[in-house]
C-alpha cells in the first residue's frame, strides 16, 4: 500500500511536471478550446446584446441591439437598449428608435458629440432614461434604461 | 554549526547546480527569446536578455545556495512591480490616465484578472455566460487564456499558485519583508479564514448583481493597475476603498506583521488555491525525526500556515503557499519540500528540484512578458 502510494505521487508529481511543460507552447490552442465552453459568451449586459435591427443610411449605420433585461435566475425589469452608432457620423446624431420592433417609435434621441450632451425624449413610458453616452472606438454608443412592465 | 549542517542538505556544488539549471536555461530560452533572439532593436535585445539571465541565474542559485525563498521572492516581488508598470504605462500612452472609461467597459476592453474567477462560477452555472467586461479569447489578458493559466497552476501548484504565479502577491510580500522584527506580534489565526468569508460573499453579490463585486469595490490592486475614472460618489467611494485595502492590508499591515496580510485575510481566490491544495502533487512536510520544536517555521511563515500543534502533529496546513520560506528558516533541514504519498523525511532533495522545476518553470514564463516590457521601459527611461 505504501509502496503504491508513493509511485502515484511521483507519477502525479512527473504528470504536473508535464502539463507545465506543455503549458505555453500550447496555451493558444488550450484557449481556443475553452473559449468554446458554452458558457464563454459574455452576458448581454456586458456585451449590450445581440443585434436587432441594422439601419444603414449612406453616411453611417445604426445598430439597434435586444433589449437586455438579464439577471441571475430570471429576467429583471429594469433593463437598457444599446445603440451604436458607426461609421462617418454626423455632430449632431437625432434619431427615433423603436427598440421593441413593434412599429410605433418609442423614444427619440439627441446626442451632441462635440459636448458630449444626451436629450432622451421617452414616446412610450417604459422608456426611462440615458444611462451611458460615450464615444467609443467605432463611433457613439448609448445605453437607455428601459422597464420590462410598468 | 547547524546551519551548515541544513545548508549541507540542499546545496549542490557549482558543477551540479549548473547541470540543474541547464534544463531550465534551455527551455526559458526557447520561450523568453523565441528560440531566435532579435539583436536589430537593440533596446529589446538587451531587455529579453536581462529577463533571460535573470531569472537562470536566480535559479541557479537555489540550488547553488540551497535557498529557496529568496530567490523566488526576488523574482516574484519583481513580477508585479513590472506587471503594474506594465499595466500603468500602457493606461498613460494609450488613454493618459490610470482610470478606464465607460467605453472601455462597453467594448468589452478591460484586461482579465484571475481574481476575477470566483465571482464568475454562479453565473457561468445558472446563466451560462460570463460577467465580465473583457474579450473572451482575443487581445492582451483574456479571459480563456487566464482561466487555462490559472487552472493548470492550481492543479498542479495548489495554493502554490499564490507565491509562485500571483502577479499581486509581490506586493504584500515585498512589503512584508521590510524591518527586522514586526511591531504587531499576534494576530489571532483565525483570520485565516476570512478569505472564505469574503469568497461566499462576493460569489454571492456578485451572481446576484451580475457583476464582479470583488473588482469593482473591494479589490486593493486596483490601486496599483487600473480602476474606474471618478465621476461621481459612488467612483469616488470604490477609488478610496482601493486606496484605502492597498495602505492597509498591502503596505501597512505586512510591514508592522511581516506577514502577507492580503493574501492571508482578503484575498478570495486563495481560498479557493487552498482547497486546490488538498489535490496537487507537491506540499511541505515535516520530518518529525530531524525537528528539535523551536518553531522558527510557525514565526517565519507568512500565511499563518503553521502553528505550533501542526508541527506537533507533524504536517503543515492547506493555508500553505509552498514559498519555501521556513524551508529556509530550519536549521534541521526538518520541515522539506515533499510529494504527496511520499513519507515525510524521505526524497528529500528529489521532491525539492522536482518542485522547484516545475513552480519556477511556470513563474519564469508567465513573469517573462511583464519583466521584459518593463526593462524596455526603463532602458527608454533612462536613454
Ligand atoms: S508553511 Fe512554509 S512554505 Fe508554507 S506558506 Fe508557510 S512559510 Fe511558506
Amino acid at each position: 500500500m505504501k509502496k503504491i502510494k508513493i509511485i502515484a505521487g511521483i507519477s502525479w508529481a512527473f504528470f504536473g511536471l508535464i502539463l507545465i511543460i506543455i503549458l505555453f507552447p500550447g496555451l493558444n490552442s488550450y484557449s481556443v478550446s475553452v473559449s468554446k465552453l458554452p458558457f464563454m459568451k459574455l452576458n448581454p449586459r456586458y456585451s449590450g446584446g445581440e443585434i436587432a435591427k441594422r439601419i444603414v443610411t449612406d453616411r453611417c449605420t445604426l445598430d439597434i441591439r435586444k433589449p437586455v433585461f438579464n439577471g441571475f435566475i430570471k429576467e429583471r425589469n429594469n433593463g437598457f437598449v444599446q445603440l451604436d452608432w458607426r461609421g462617418n457620423i454626423s455632430e449632431l446624431i437625432n434619431d427615433s428608435i423603436d427598440y421593441d420592433q413593434d412599429g410605433i417609435k418609442d423614444f427619440n434621441i439627441s446626442v451632441d458629440r462635440k459636448n458630449s450632451k444626451t436629450v432622451l425624449n421617452p414616446i412610450n413610458s417604459k422608456v426611462k432614461d440615458v444611462i451611458i453616452s460615450t464615444r467609443t472606438s467605432y463611433g457613439w454608443a448609448v445605453r437607455v434604461g428601459i422597464k420590462k412592465q410598468l | 554549526m547547524v546551519n551548515d549542517l541544513k545548508i549541507a542538505g540542499t546545496r549542490k556544488s557549482l558543477g551540479k547546480s549548473l547541470l540543474y539549471t541547464l534544463p531550465m536555461f534551455l527551455i526559458t530560452f526557447l520561450f523568453i527569446t523565441g528560440g531566435r533572439p532579435n539583436f536589430s532593436d537593440p533596446s529589446s535585445a538587451i531587455a529579453v536578455l536581462t529577463a533571460f539571465l535573470l531569472v537562470n541565474v536566480l535559479y541557479f542559485l537555489m540550488h547553488f545556495t540551497g535557498k529557496t525563498d529568496r530567490y523566488r521572492a526576488v523574482l516574484f516581488i519583481i513580477f508585479a512591480l513590472s506587471l503594474s508598470y506594465t499595466l500603468i504605462h500602457n493606461m498613460l500612452e494609450v488613454r493618459n490616465s490610470m482610470s478606464f472609461s465607460q467605453a472601455d467597459i462597453l467594448e468589452c476592453k478591460i484586461p482579465f484578472c484571475h481574481l476575477v474567477i470566483p465571482m464568475m462560477i454562479l453565473p457561468a452555472v445558472f446563466t451560462k455566460s460570463i460577467i465580465f467586461p473583457g474579450s473572451i479569447l482575443n487581445g492582451f489578458a483574456n479571459i480563456s487564456t487566464m482561466i487555462v493559466l490559472w487552472l493548470v497552476a492550481t492543479l498542479v501548484l495548489g495554493r502554490g499558485f499564490c507565491s509562485w504565479g500571483c502577479f499581486y502577491g509581490g506586493w504584500d510580500d515585498g512589503f512584508s519583508r521590510f524591518g527586522k522584527k514586526p511591531l504587531i506580534k499576534r494576530i489571532d489565526g483565525l483570520w485565516k479564514w476570512m478569505p472564505f468569508a469574503v469568497l461566499m460573499m462576493v460569489m454571492l453579490t456578485a451572481a446576484l448583481s451580475m457583476m464582479p463585486t470583488y473588482c469593482s469595490w473591494i479589490c486593493p490592486f486596483k490601486a496599483v493597475t487600473e480602476f474606474e475614472q471618478v465621476t461621481s460618489v459612488e467612483s469616488a467611494t470604490k477609488a478610496g476603498i482601493f486606496l484605502s485595502l492597498f495602505g492597509g492590508l498591502v503596505i501597512a499591515l505586512p510591514i508592522m506583521t511581516k506577514k502577507r496580510t492580503q493574501c492571508s485575510f482578503l484575498c478570495p481566490l486563495g481560498a479557493i488555491n487552498t482547497l486546490s491544495n488538498k489535490i496537487t502533487p507537491f506540499m511541505i512536510k515535516i520530518d518529525k525525526n530531524a525537528c528539535n520544536e523551536c518553531f522558527k517555521c510557525v514565526e517565519t511563515c507568512p500565511l499563518y500556515a503553521l502553528t505550533r500543534d501542526d508541527i506537533k502533529e507533524g504536517k503543515v496546513s492547506m493555508f500553505c503557499s509552498k514559498c519555501g520560506k521556513c524551508v529556509d528558516a530550519c536549521s534541521k533541514n526538518a520541515i522539506h519540500y515533499g510529494i504527496k504519498g511520499v513519507p515525510a523525511g524521505t526524497l528529500k532533495n528529489f521532491s525539492r528540484n522536482l518542485f522547484l522545476f516545475v513552480s519556477f518553470l511556470f513563474m519564469a514564463i508567465f513573469s517573462a512578458g511583464s519583466i521584459i516590457a518593463s526593462f524596455q521601459g526603463l532602458l527608454k527611461l533612462i536613454f
